[in-house]
């Protein structure tokens, strides 16, 4: 489903100075994988992600997802692809502070214009299942940590994607959110989804339902 | 093709418009002043113009002075027999009149004398000796601002002219006249010859200056040119030349420089503004956040224009019904005088309303795409970034 092909990512600071975050990357995910991307921070797990939702373009290599060449994408058409497959939770979570928990939910609905039965039903049903239904005219700077990652995961459903990306999900988390966040991934998976978890958490290591474990280091795959 | 409004968008709009309630409070506050500065400007300019105009052409075509180099004399009524003959010349009429300085008050009248048996030479002239009986040497007809200053100055029912051999006299008010427009009618007081003559102290032979009425208007060259041949030490003035003199005057021009210098001023305000604190690094932030929930450049684009539409367009709707109320209902309190000339000496008039679509279009289009541009420009730069650069 997901394929990285010969993937090189360098990114340039300045004239003379530049950073090789990824060098001849080759991955392969089938559909309703959980994967975890393992490696310290500068690793370039955040890269691999970001090249996946198409949030950025690789220097050289292609990225396919579903077949498409996603790497070759025009920004227009990048955006929909996320729009559309994407499901991405941050690792600061990257809510937008003043709004609702509603309004946040339902921002990767606006673009496409939905009905507005459609909305509502959608955001009640993700609520639900996120358990933040009572929070639901809440400004999301006034929640808490564990509150604010259930309302990006809604966030990252409400246009029920086939990809979930989680980039850190428990770096802000304690034990017990953590452990409440690797639950909601078991369901995730079990809806079919994949899900591709960026993670130096030990926690993600010995999960009996994570299909593969990739450690990155310096922009390798060690193993 | 059916276009759907995305009324999410909108609200999305809105609800960042409200996130940042201080920031777009200074916003439409500026920029109403700015509606506000550069559109009452255009309705004074409107006003004056449209006085200035009607007034104008309600002037005779042709206007014959005595004048000695440079000081201008009282003319022989003799020359009226010689410019009758002219080919194309309708009538010649005598005028005497004069500025009369009420020094009580500090201003001006323009007094004009007229023969109530004669043809006038105004239209609005006719209107009073049809309407008013000024064949004594006793009584005027006084313009609306006359009529208010000498009221105020306790001259109700009459006045008392100073003449120049010092005596006074008495002449009672019969009535007052409205023209067609405030600048031809306010400061007028209108008398018998008699009255006036003895008021300027001009002998029956002689009259103040001479207006030839032309039927064909393409024939007022010529006019002009004979009436030269025959008197070539006298000043003829076409009306066309008083429009000029009364552009000068009430420097429309220059206002209209003002307006445009102001209009640059502030947008250059509002930009380098916009350029300088419009996009914060939450708001870069949340493009890119919004990027990389799936919306496109087009999306954010549209969402940005929301915005600065809402707001350029309440502060222009401000701004306009701000002139309106300051320009018709106020009267331009200190603006009007960087317009009107040598209002001081004159007494004062109202401006006329005139509603001119063309002003607010132009108004419009010198401020709402301005500042949309100001707002989309800075936010497309943003959104056409990656996304992941933006966020990080």
């Amino acid at each position: 489903m997901i394929q990285l092909q010969n993937v090189n990512k360098r990114y340039i600071i300045n004239k003379n100075h530049t950073v090789d975050a990824l060098q001849n990357i080759n991955l392969d995910f089938k559909e309703g994988e959980l994967i975890v991307l393992k490696g310290a921070s500068g690793s370039g797990k955040s890269t691999i992600l970001s090249l996946i939702a198409a949030l950025s373009k690789p220097t050289s290599g292609e990225v396919i997802v579903d077949g498409k060449r996603i790497s070759k994408l025009p920004d227009h058409f990048a955006s929909i692809y996320r729009r559309e497959n994407i499901g991405f939770i941050f690792q600061k979570y990257n809510l937008i502070p003043n709004l609702t928990v509603e309004e946040n939910i339902l921002l990767p609905l606006i673009p496409s214009n939905p009905s507005e039965k459609y909305a509502s039903v959608r955001l009640d049903d993700l609520m639900k299942q996120f358990n933040i239904e009572h929070k639901k005219n809440i400004i999301v700077q006034n929640l808490s940590g564990g509150e604010q990652q259930r309302v990006a995961i809604a966030r990252a459903h409400i246009n029920n994607p086939k990809i979930i990306i989680a980039d850190e999900p428990t770096a802000n988390l304690d034990e017990k959110l953590s452990l409440h966040f690797c639950e909601i991934l078991k369901e995730l998976k079990q809806s079919n989804k994949t899900i591709i978890v960026a993670t130096h958490d030990p926690l993600f290591f010995n999960l009996d339902f994570v299909d593969k474990i990739i450690d990155i280091k310096n922009g390798h795959i060690i193993s | 093709m059916k276009i759907k409004i995305n009324f999410y968008l909108l609200e999305y709009a809105l609800s960042t418009l409200l996130r940042q309630k201080r920031k777009n409070i200074f916003i439409i506050t500026v920029f109403t002043l700015l509606t506000f500065i550069l559109s009452s400007t255009f309705f004074i300019t409107n006003s004056i113009k449209y006085e200035l105009n009607t007034t104008v052409d309600s002037l005779p075509e042709i206007i014959i002075q005595n004048l000695k180099a440079g000081k201008s004399y009282d003319i022989d009524t003799s020359v009226v027999d010689t410019i009758i003959p002219i080919a194309g010349v309708e009538d010649v009429t005598p005028r005497i009149w004069g500025y009369y300085f009420f020094k009580n008050a500090g201003v001006n009248f323009t007094i004009i004398g007229i023969d109530q048996f004669e043809k006038q030479y105004k239209s609005s002239f006719d209107a009073i000796a049809n309407n008013f009986k000024i064949d004594d040497d006793s009584s005027m007809i006084v313009g609306l601002g006359v009529q208010k200053i000498l009221h105020d100055n306790y001259y109700k029912e009459y006045f008392n002219f100073i003449k120049p051999d010092g005596s006074f006299k008495k002449i009672k008010i019969a009535g007052v006249f409205k023209g067609e427009t405030q600048l031809e009618s306010n400061d007028v007081i209108v008398l018998s010859k008699i009255a006036i003559r003895e008021i300027l102290d001009i002998d029956e032979y002689t009259a103040t200056d001479i207006v030839v009425k032309v039927k064909n208007k393409d024939e007022i060259p010529t006019v002009v040119q004979k009436i030269q041949e025959l008197y070539p030490s006298f000043r003829i003035i076409t009306n066309e030349d008083i429009k000029v003199s009364y552009q000068n005057i009430f420097d429309y021009k220059s206002g209209l420089f003002l307006a445009l210098f102001i209009i640059s001023l502030f947008t250059f305000f509002m930009v380098i503004y916009d350029k300088t604190s419009g996009l914060t690094s939450e708001e870069k932030k949340e493009i890119g956040i919004l990027k990389a929930l799936g919306w496109t450049v087009d999306d954010i684009l549209k969402e940005k224009f929301y915005e600065s539409f809402l707001i350029s367009f309440i502060a222009y709707i401000c701004g306009i019904l701000l002139a309106f109320i300051f320009v018709y209902i106020f009267q331009a309190p200190l603006l009007r005088d960087v317009f009107v000339g040598y209002s001081d000496l004159k007494t004062t008039f109202e401006l006329p309303f005139v509603l001119d679509l063309q002003t607010l279009a132009l108004v419009f289009f010198l401020s709402v795409p301005i500042y949309i541009a100001a707002t989309i420009i800075p936010s497309w730069r943003i959104a056409t970034l990656d996304a992941d650069e933006v966020i990080r």
